[in-house]
C-alpha cells in the first residue's frame, strides 16, 4: 500500500484562482443581464355584487353605501363628471381631492355615531363602461384614504364595483 | 539610488481586491433582482397611484391576470381591442372563461378553497372600466367560482 509521504516543507499550497473568477464572472453577466427594474407595485380590494344586474347593491349591511357615480366622455373615455351621493364634484384630479374631503366628512360622522359602524361601511363605485380604467383607481383610492406624513390614514376598507353599465 | 531588478518570473498580481469588488456586485445584483414579479407583462401600463403600497404579507395563492393592449415597440397600441395576457396566449375578455374555469379546477384539484386564491388584475390604465368589471364578473360565475379581487397599481411616490 502506498502511503503519502507527509510533505513537511514550508512551501505555501498555491490555490487555482482562475476557475473561481471564471465563475464568478458568469454569475456577474448572468445578475446583469437578468436585472429588470421594476417599480413597486401595491393592490387594493375589490368586491363586485353576484347575480343579475338588477339585483339590489345593498346587502345584509344596515347602512346604505356611499355611492360614486363615474360619467366618462363617449369619445376619450376621460372622466366627465364625478358625483358623491349625487352631488356633483367635477372632473380632473381636484374632482378626486374633493372626493377625498367629502369621503373623510362621513368617516368623521361615522365615527362620531360609533366605531364599529366605519367598518361595516361600504363604498359602491359605478362608473360608465367605457370609462378609462386609471379613474376608478384614482376613486378607490380618494375612498381608501390618504397619506399624512409618509403614513396611509384609512377612511373606508370595504370597496366594491355596482353592476356593470352595458355600453349605449 | 535603488534600482528594481529585473527578474524573470512573472509578477505577482494581488487578485483579492478584484475579487471584493466583483463579489460586492454580485450581491448587489443578487439582492436587487426580483424575481416575485415575473408575471407581470410589460404591453400592461398600470395605473399610478401613491396609496399602491405593495401588500406587507405575500399572498400565499394568487392569479394574476395581465390585461391590456397590443402595443409595437413604442408603446403605441397597434388593436383598439384589449386583451388579456396569461400564461403567453392572450384572449379576449369573452374567451377566458374556458381558461379560468380550468385554473380554477386545479386550484380545487391541489385543494385550495376558492376563497383563500386572491385574483390580481393588472388592467392597463386606459382599459375600459365596464371590461374589468366584465372579467370580475366573469370570475365569479358558476363553474369558476373566484371570490377576492385586488386591482394593481404602480406606486407612485411623488
Amino acid at each position: 500500500m502506498k502511503i503519502r509521504a507527509r510533505h513537511s516543507g514550508g512551501d505555501k499550497i498555491e490555490t487555482q484562482m482562475a476557475p473561481m473568477i471564471d465563475v464568478v464572472f458568469q454569475l456577474l453577466i448572468f445578475f446583469m443581464l437578468t436585472l429588470k427594474i421594476v417599480e413597486p407595485e401595491g393592490d387594493f380590494d375589490i368586491n363586485m355584487p353576484l347575480g343579475a344586474p338588477q339585483q339590489s347593491s345593498m346587502d345584509n349591511a344596515d347602512l346604505p353605501p356611499f355611492k360614486v357615480r363615474m360619467q366618462a366622455d363617449p369619445d376619450t373615455g376621460e372622466l366627465a363628471m364625478l358625483s358623491y351621493n349625487s352631488q356633483p364634484l367635477g372632473s380632473g384630479p381636484q374632482a378626486f381631492l374633493r372626493l377625498n374631503s367629502e369621503i373623510l366628512k362621513s368617516v368623521n360622522a361615522l365615527n362620531a355615531a360609533g366605531p364599529s359602524n366605519l367598518d361595516k361601511q361600504e363604498v359602491e363605485i359605478d362608473p360608465d363602461y367605457g370609462l378609462q380604467y386609471k379613474n376608478i383607481i384614482s376613486a378607490i383610492s380618494a375612498c381608501s384614504g390618504k397619506m399624512v406624513d409618509g403614513k396611509m390614514v384609512r377612511y373606508i376598507k370595504k370597496i366594491k364595483f355596482a353592476p356593470i353599465r352595458e355600453p349605449q | 539610488m535603488k534600482i528594481k531588478s529585473s527578474g524573470s518570473g512573472p509578477p505577482d498580481v494581488d487578485m483579492t481586491p478584484m475579487i471584493d469588488i466583483v463579489f460586492q456586485l454580485i450581491a448587489f445584483f443578487m439582492v436587487i433582482t426580483n424575481f416575485e414579479q415575473q408575471q407581470a407583462d410589460e404591453r400592461v401600463t398600470l395605473p399610478r397611484d401613491q396609496l399602491a403600497k405593495p401588500p406587507e404579507v405575500k399572498r400565499e395563492n394568487s392569479l394574476t391576470l395581465n390585461f391590456g393592449y397590443e402595443k409595437n415597440k413604442l408603446g403605441e397600441k397597434i388593436d383598439p381591442n384589449p386583451y388579456i395576457f396569461f400564461s403567453g396566449e392572450r384572449f379576449t375578455v369573452e374567451e377566458s372563461g374556458l381558461k379560468l374555469r380550468s385554473e380554477a379546477q386545479f386550484y380545487k384539484t391541489i385543494g385550495t378553497d376558492l376563497k383563500d386564491v386572491t385574483v390580481e388584475i393588472r388592467a392597463d390604465a386606459g382599459v375600459p372600466s365596464g371590461m374589468v368589471q366584465k372579467l370580475i364578473q366573469l370570475c365569479q360565475e358558476d363553474g369558476i367560482g373566484f371570490q377576492r379581487f385586488a386591482l394593481k397599481a404602480t406606486q407612485n411616490r411623488d
